[in-house]
C-alpha cells in the first residue's frame, strides 16, 4: 500500500474539487441530517459528559475502587459445592475456619472465597475444612496474589496508560503539523484527542468505582483485566478521533471558503456514520462476549463495551468541539 | 493503487489463503495421512506435521493447570546470576518430571534474573508446590571414626561431606533389575560426579577389602556412602550428641523441613547403601529390599537435586481442567457469535460490497489462526477475548472505505473511480489509527502485566493481519466483482444511484 502524499491529496482534490464544492455550496442536495450544527450545541455536549464524569470523580475520590485479587493480594477459591449449600451456609462454615475469608455467590453452586493471604499448608487445610463441612467441592480455580506482585501489577498497569496517552499524543502532534498552522496546530489536534481520551478513561474508571466501590458489585472490580480494557478504549477512542481529525484535515484544504467551525461541523457529519456503524459492529461482538463468555470475562466485556460508547461519544461530541473552543482561545489561521 | 491491485499481489494472497487453511487444517491432515480417526482422543496427536507442532497451544486458564511465580533469593555470592537461574530451572525441570506433565514450560523471568515462572498443565497447585519447593540440597557423606560419637547407625563414626552433591547426579530412575525380580534405584552421573564418584568409592572398597556379602570383615562402616537431604556441617558438629543423631538419622521428612521452627531436628536420611566394588563410568545402582513405591521415592528425593537459590513463592493460579473446557466452549461460542453478527450486520448494511468484505473477514480470521498455530502464539483466555475484539476492529477499514465509496458515488464518480478514490483517500484514517492501537499493544506487551500480555498480542496480530485483509483482499475482491458489470445496480451496492459511465 502506498503512502498518499499530502501533495498527491491535494492534486486529486482540486481535481474533482469541483464536484465536492458542488455539495457543500448546494445544501439542499444534502441530506437533512447535514444540517445540524453540533458545534453550536457543544456546551450541552460538554454538561452531558460532565453529568457523568462528576459522580465518577467524587465516587473515586471518596470511595475509590473495589479492588480484584490481582491489585489487592490475597488468596481467592472458585469452589462449586455438590450438596447445594446456601449463601449463609457456606458463609457460616467459612467464618468458623476463623481465616478471615469472605464469600460471593457466582450463581448456581458456585461461590467465590477470598482470604488474605494463605501460607501453602493453610489453603490445603482450608480446602479440606470446606469439604468437611459442606460436603464434597469442586475447587474450579485457586488464584493467590502476593504483596509484591499486586504492587507492581498496579504499577505496570498505571505506566502503561501513561506511556500510551503520551505516545499516542506525539502520534497525533506529527501526524497532524502539516495542517495549517504547523507543530502549533499538530498540538491542537493531539491535545483535543487526549482531552478526549481522558474523558473517556474518567468515564469508565467513574463508573467502575461507582459500580464497585458504591454498588459493591463483582463485575465493577478492577483487576489487569480493567486495565487492558482502559487501554483498548484509549487505542478505540483515539481510532474515532482520527477518523474525524483526518477529515478535518482533508476539508481545511478544500473548503477555504468555510469557517474552521463549518469545517468541523462539515467533519463530523461526514464521518459520524462510520464511527457509529464500526463502533455498533465491536459493540455486538462485545454484547456476544458479555452474555455468552461466562463470568471471567464479563468484567472485561462490561468496562469495553462501556469504553467503545463513550469512546464514540467523545470523538463526535467532546474532541472536534474541543478542538474548536481550542482554536478560538489560541487563533491559528 | 496499481500495486495493491496487481497479479502478483493476488497470487500472494491466494498463496496465503492456501496456506492458511492448510496450517488450519494441519491436525486434519495429519490424521488422514496416518490413517487415523478424524475426531476424538487419538494417541500420538498433537500433530506432528513436517518436522513442526502445529496445533493451539492453550494457556493454563484453558487447558487447566498451575501457574506459580517464585522468588529467587539467597544468591551465592560470586556467580553469574543468569547461570544460577538457568541451574535453578533445570532444577525445576527434573524435579516437575516426577509429575509427568506434558509440556511443562518453566521459564527465567525478572529483571535481574531473580523470577522463575512456573507453568504446569494438568497438575493441581498442592502438587506442584510440593514436587518443586519442598525438596532440599542432597549430599553424600562417608564415614569417618570419631571415638566420642556414641548413637547413630554406627558408634564411633560421624559422616563427613564428601563434596559430591546433587549438582553430581545426572538422573536417577527406579526400574526392575536384570534379573527382573526386585526393584532398584539407577543413578546417573555426570562427568565431573563420576570422577568423585569413582575416588570415592575406590577409598571406599579400600578400607576394608574382601567381597562384601560374604566376607564380614568387609562391611565396615567406611565402606558405605550415605546420602541426605539437607544435611549440614551443623548437622555433623552435633553428632557427639546421641539424642540429635537419632532425630536427623530418621527418614528424611519434607514437612518438617519446609514449616522448620527454630530448635527442632529433622529427618534428613535417605539412604546408606554399601559399595560392593568400585565404580568408573557414572552408572551406579543401588539395591536392597525395595517395593516399587519406595523405589520410587528414592529416585525422585534423588532426582531432586541441589537447588542454588532459595525460592518465595510470590503468585499462584490454579484452573481445573473442567474450567478451562468451559472457557474454551464459552470463548468459540463468542467468537463464532461476534463473526456471525457482524458478517450478517455487514452484508444487511453494504449488501454486494459488504458480501466481500465478509469473505475478506473469513479470509482474516483463517490467516490469524494460522499464524496462532505457526508462531505459535499460546492462548489464554484474554487473548481469545483480542482475537474476537480484532474481528470487530477489522471491519472498521472497510466501513471507513465502504462509507467513503457511497459518497464517492454521491460526488458524482464511476463506480471504479469511487472504489480507488475511497481506498486512497480512507488511507490515513486507517493508518493512523490502526499505528495508535498497534502502539498500545507493543506498551502493554512490554511493560503491561503479564496476564494482559497475551491479550496485546493477539489483538496486534489481527490488527495487522485486519489492514492487509481490507486493504488488499477487500479492495481486489471489489475491483475483480466490479470489472463484470452485473453489480453495477444501485440496490447491491447499496448507493442512492449510481452514475452510468
Amino acid at each position: 500500500m502506498s503512502d498518499v502524499t499530502p501533495e498527491q491529496q491535494v492534486a486529486d482534490l482540486v481535481e474533482d474539487g469541483k464536484a465536492e464544492q458542488a455539495a457543500i455550496v448546494k445544501p439542499a442536495a444534502e441530506p437533512r441530517v447535514r444540517r445540524l450544527n453540533l458545534i453550536g450545541k457543544r456546551n450541552w455536549f460538554f454538561a452531558l459528559s460532565l453529568i457523568i464524569i462528576v459522580p465518577g470523580i467524587v465516587s473515586m475520590a471518596t470511595r475509590h475502587f473495589a479492588l480484584g485479587i490481582d491489585f489487592a493480594g490475597g488468596t481467592e477459591l472458585t469452589v462449586n459445592f455438590a450438596g447445594h449449600p446456601s449463601l449463609a451456609a457456606v458463609q457460616n462454615a467459612v467464618d468458623a475456619e476463623g481465616a478471615n475469608g469472605s464469600v460471593i455467590s457466582t450463581g448456581g453452586d458456585g461461590y467465590i472465597i477470598r482470604y488474605p493471604p494463605l501460607a501453602a499448608a493453610q489453603l490445603t487445610s482450608v480446602q479440606a475444612d470446606l469439604k468437611n463441612r459442606l460436603g464434597p467441592t469442586n475447587v474450579q480455580q485457586i488464584l493467590e496474589v502476593g504483596g509484591t506482585i499486586a504492587g507492581e501489577t498496579i504499577f505496570l498497569s498505571v505506566l502503561a496508560v501513561v506511556l500510551a496517552s503520551v505516545a499516542i499524543l506525539l502520534l497525533l502532534a506529527i501526524r497532524f503539523r502539516n495542517v495549517p498552522g504547523g507543530w502549533r496546530a499538530g498540538f491542537q489536534f493531539g491535545g483535543s484527542a487526549l482531552a478526549a481520551l481522558l474523558h473517556d478513561v474518567f468515564i469508565l474508571t467513574g463508573i467502575f468505582s461507582i459500580l464497585g466501590a458504591f454498588l459493591k458489585l463483582r463485575v465493577g472490580e478492577i483487576d489487569a483485566f480493567f486495565v487492558t480494557a482502559v487501554l483498548t478504549v484509549v487505542g478505540f477512542s483515539v481510532h474515532d478521533t482520527i477518523v474525524v481529525f483526518d477529515r478535518i484535515r482533508e476539508n481545511l484544504r478544500v473548503s477555504q471558503r468555510l469557517s474552521f467551525e463549518q469545517v468541523v461541523n462539515l467533519s463530523i457529519m461526514q464521518t459520524a456514520a462510520r464511527s457509529i456503524i464500526t463502533s455498533f459492529t465491536v459493540v455486538l461482538v462485545l454484547a456476544a462476549i458479555l452474555f455468552a463468555g461466562g463470568t471471567t470475562l464479563q468484567g472485561l466485556a462490561l468496562a469495553l463495551l462501556i469504553g467503545i460508547v463513550s469512546g464514540t461519544y467523545s470523538s463526535i461530541f467532546n474532541a472536534a468541539p474541543l478542538l474548536v473552543v481550542w482554536r478560538r482561545l489560541q487563533p491559528l489561521r | 493503487m496499481q500495486l495493491v491491485l496487481s497479479w502478483p499481489i493476488r497470487l500472494f494472497v491466494v498463496a496465503v489463503l492456501i496456506i492458511s487453511l492448510f496450517v488450519d487444517g494441519a491436525g486434519y491432515v495429519y490424521r488422514i495421512v496416518n490413517k487415523l480417526p478424524l475426531q476424538g482422543n487419538v494417541a500420538g496427536l498433537p500433530p506432528n506435521f513436517g518436522g513442526l507442532q502445529l496445533y493451539f497451544h492453550k494457556g493454563l486458564d484453558l487447558a487447566g493447570g498451575t501457574h506459580i511465580d517464585y522468588q529467587l533469593t539467597n544468591f551465592p555470592a560470586g556467580q553469574n546470576r543468569a547461570d544460577v537461574q538457568q541451574r535453578t530451572i533445570q532444577v525445576i525441570n527434573k524435579r516437575v518430571n516426577s509429575l509427568n506433565v506434558s509440556e511443562p514450560e518453566i521459564r527465567g523471568a525478572g529483571t535481574n534474573n531473580d523470577r522463575i515462572t512456573v507453568d504446569l498443565a494438568g497438575v493441581n497447585a498442592e502438587q506442584a508446590q510440593k514436587a518443586i519447593g519442598a525438596v532440599s540440597k542432597l549430599v553424600y557423606t562417608t564415614w569417618v571414626p570419631d571415638t566420642k560419637v556414641t548413637g547413630g547407625e554406627y558408634p564411633g563414626y560421624k559422616p563427613a561431606l564428601s563434596g559430591l552433591t546433587g549438582d553430581d547426579i545426572q538422573s536417577a530412575t527406579a526400574t526392575i533389575d536384570s534379573t527382573g525380580t526386585a526393584w532398584v534405584v539407577n543413578i546417573t552421573f555426570t562427568s565431573h560426579g563420576a570422577d568423585t564418584f569413582d575416588r570415592l568409592t575406590r577409598a571406599n572398597v579400600a578400607a576394608c577389602p574382601g567381597d562384601s556379602t560374604t566376607v564380614a570383615s568387609a562391611n565396615c562402616p567406611q565402606r558405605h556412602l550415605a546420602i541426605w537431604l539437607d544435611l549440614t556441617q551443623t548437622d555433623i558438629d552435633h553428632w557427639e550428641d546421641a539424642s540429635y543423631v537419632a532425630k536427623v538419622s530418621s527418614p528424611y521428612d519434607p514437612g518438617c523441613l519446609a514449616t522448620q521452627a527454630a530448635g527442632t531436628v529433622c529427618g534428613k536420611f535417605l539412604t546408606d547403601p554399601i559399595t560392593r566394588e568400585e565404580i568408573a563410568g557414572g552408572q551406579a545402582q543401588i539395591s536392597g529390599s525395595f517395593t516399587q513405591q519406595s523405589a520410587n521415592d528414592l529416585a525422585t528425593g534423588i532426582n531432586s537435586g541441589s537447588l542454588p537459590v532459595d525460592l518465595q513463592v510470590l503468585d499462584v493460579t490454579q484452573v481445573s481442567a473442567t474450567l478451562g473446557a468451559e472457557s474454551v466452549k464459552l470463548s468459540i461460542a463468542a467468537g463464532l457469535l461476534g463473526l456471525a453478527i457482524v458478517v450478517i450486520f455487514m452484508i444487511v448494511y453494504y449488501r454486494v460490497p459488504g458480501f466481500l468484505a465478509s469473505l475478506a473477514l473469513l479470509f482474516y480470521a483463517g490467516a490469524v489462526l494460522a499464524i496462532f498455530k505457526l508462531v505459535p502464539v499460546t492462548l489464554t483466555l484474554a487473548g481469545i477475548t483480542g482475537f474476537v475484539l480484532s474481528v470487530g476492529m477489522a471491519v472498521d477499514a472497510n466501513v471507513l472505505i465502504f462509507e467513503r465509496f457511497k459518497e464517492e458515488v454521491r460526488a458524482g464518480r464511476t463506480i471504479t473511480a469511487a472504489v480507488d478514490a475511497a481506498v486512497r483517500r480512507a488511507w490515513p484514517a486507517i493508518r493512523d489509527s490502526n499505528t495508535s492501537t498497534i502502539i498500545t499493544c507493543v506498551i502493554l506487551g512490554f511493560v503491561g502485566p503479564s496476564a494482559v500480555k497475551g491479550f496485546a498480542i493477539t489483538l496486534a496480530i489481527g490488527v495487522f493481519a485486519s489492514l492487509v485483509s481490507s486493504i488488499v483482499v477487500t479492495h481486489n475482491l471489489l475491483a475483480i466483482v466490479l470489472a463484470g458489470g452485473g453489480f453495477r445496480r444501485a440496490g447491491l451496492l447499496g448507493v442512492d444511484r449510481v452514475r452510468s459511465v
